[in-house]
């Protein structure tokens, strides 16, 4: 089987993807578990003119630093042909991966969260 | 860490990727889910080297690998191991403003009311990515898929008979073997030609060993009979010559390109080639051996008488082909072709162990010159795969196995 790599950006003009990427995992109060979509996670900052950024998550804030990646990570998308004829007679159908983007560069949080505890506390009734 | 803030908004331009890595000194973009945030399983990350990268995006690369086979990613000359390597990190992927654009509108709520502008939506968290390692071509397989058909001496008085439609079962075409070969464009040539494999009807082929032989002594015999040099052989006259002897004239060319290598010449008149001595050599060896080991002296009569006029034949020519061993006072030669060796280092010096516990230098270099493992030095696949043993400072060092 061949699967053919394409890119549909263009070379000289594949768009740039952004990660933000943090150590263990954010957790969703259990009514939201079910409908992430929307949420807003936390807030970015960029605090000064160095690349240092703050990332606030409720009341928990992080603190790291823009990198270059040593090498570039490609966003590939899976396209599935939906040529039925082809599908019924040759068995699986063609696939093709695209090239939609490519990441450079990502904000990395190393460190453990620190708790703001100078923030209001949640209304709990 | 909780999101307690339970904003939810429109992302009626909002932005994207851009916002986030062009960030001003002193400001603050908020990070949310994106409408259609989810799993995405067709979308996937791949790691490539910045030198990979032309490739790639201008198109000239696949993916290359049966269901049942780890797929491998193939540059015109390269192959690449693909390997998944997850993360226990969590990756929040951000595309570019214009990709990915919800098109439903959304409620704002809540206590905190967000400039758009300042949303940058996560379509989802990536699991980890895939990474590039260079490897061999998986070239073995290659071997497999020619070995099941060859081109037997029947098949050309079947030629009738094959045209109408007879089995093509064990038949592969260039198209056939890259589906089904994990190796480059490039590399899959260069095996093909390692094999003396011949494009014969749209298929490649390997041509039984008999038929090479019967082709190559006619082509001498013709060469008596007319008076031709051996080291410049007139294209279109063998052809002709061999096709009113009954070979096929892609044959009677094969014959040429197995045996002997093309001149730079004149390309407007016909194109001359020259027989190579080793080769010539080597195929009467190994015909010679075909039947079993032969005492050396006997070996060395027959093979001589063999040779035709103007080649010279030396036993150093056929390392890599034969091995030699002493029985009693008797010297033995036995055929044993690095070319029936398989490629992958493991396998190959396995065989060569079981062949010979021990191994000198000088014996066991032509079974191993060949061998190739992107960033694995000769010398490092030996200390891998071998223990070198030296008895005393000016003894031959020996190889054994691990």
């Amino acid at each position: 089987m061949q699967i053919q790599v394409k890119c549909s950006c263009g070379a000289e003009s594949c768009p740039e993807w952004a990660i933000v990427e943090l150590q263990g995992a954010v957790e969703v109060q259990p009514s939201f578990q079910d409908r992430l979509q929307n949420l807003v996670i936390g807030e970015l900052c960029r605090p000064s003119s160095q690349e240092n950024y703050t990332f606030t998550v409720g009341y928990h804030e992080l603190t790291g630093s823009k990198v270059t990646l040593k090498k570039p990570l490609l966003v590939l998308k899976k396209l599935k042909s939906m040529d039925l004829d082809q599908g019924s007679e040759n068995g699986p159908a063609e696939v093709e991966l695209d090239v939609i983007g490519i990441i450079r560069h990502k904000i990395l949080f190393k460190t453990r969260p620190r708790a703001l505890i100078s923030k209001p506390q949640p209304t709990v009734k | 860490m909780a999101t307690d803030e339970f904003i939810i908004w429109s992302f009626m331009g909002c932005s994207g990727a851009e916002a986030v890595l062009n960030l001003q000194p002193d400001s603050l973009i908020a990070i949310a889910y994106h409408p259609h945030f989810g799993s995405h399983d067709d979308l996937m990350l791949l790691e490539v080297d910045e030198k990979l990268l032309p490739d790639v995006l201008q198109q000239r690369v696949t993916l290359r690998g049966q269901p049942d086979e780890g797929a491998v990613l193939c540059t015109r000359s390269k192959t690449y191991a693909i390997k998944f390597v997850g993360t226990s990190n969590s990756s929040f992927l951000i595309p570019p403003s214009d990709q990915f654009a919800p098109s439903q509108n959304s409620l704002v709520c809540d206590s905190k009311v967000y400039d758009l502008q300042q949303l940058a939506p996560v379509i989802k968290v990536a699991p980890g990515n895939m990474e590039l390692n260079e490897v061999s071509p998986r070239l073995d397989k290659l071997k497999l898929l020619l070995s099941e058909n060859p081109y037997r001496t029947e098949e050309v008085l079947e030629m009738d008979d094959w045209d109408m439609g007879k089995s093509k079962t064990g038949l592969y075409t260039w198209d056939d073997l890259v589906e089904r070969v994990q190796a480059s464009n490039d590399e899959l040539r260069a095996g093909l030609r390692a094999l003396s494999a011949v494009e014969i009807d749209g298929y490649w082929r390997i041509v039984e060993e008999k038929y090479m032989d019967m082709i190559l002594r006619m082509l001498l015999h013709n060469s008596v009979l007319n008076d031709w040099s051996l080291h410049a052989l007139n294209e279109d006259e063998v052809v002709r010559v061999l096709a009113s002897d009954g070979f096929p004239q892609k044959l009677a060319l094969h014959c040429l390109d197995v045996y002997g290598s093309k001149m730079d010449g004149d390309v407007c008149t016909s194109y001359v080639w020259k027989l190579d001595g080793r080769k010539v050599c080597v195929h009467f060896g190994r015909e010679i051996l075909r039947e079993g080991k032969r005492k050396m002296e006997n070996f060395m009569v027959e093979w001589l008488k063999k040779i035709p006029d103007g080649i010279q034949a030396s036993f150093d020519m056929l390392e890599g082909e034969v091995l030699t061993e002493k029985l009693g006072v008797e010297t033995w030669v036995r055929a044993f072709s690095v070319s029936s060796l398989p490629l992958t280092p493991a396998e190959r010096f396995s065989i060569l162990f079981r062949e010979r516990p021990k191994w000198e230098w000088k014996d066991l270099h032509p079974y191993i010159r060949d061998l190739k493992v992107p960033g694995l030095s000769s010398e490092a696949l030996l200390l891998k795969y071998t223990r070198r043993t030296q008895p005393s400072l000016d003894a031959e060092p020996v190889f054994s196995a691990r």
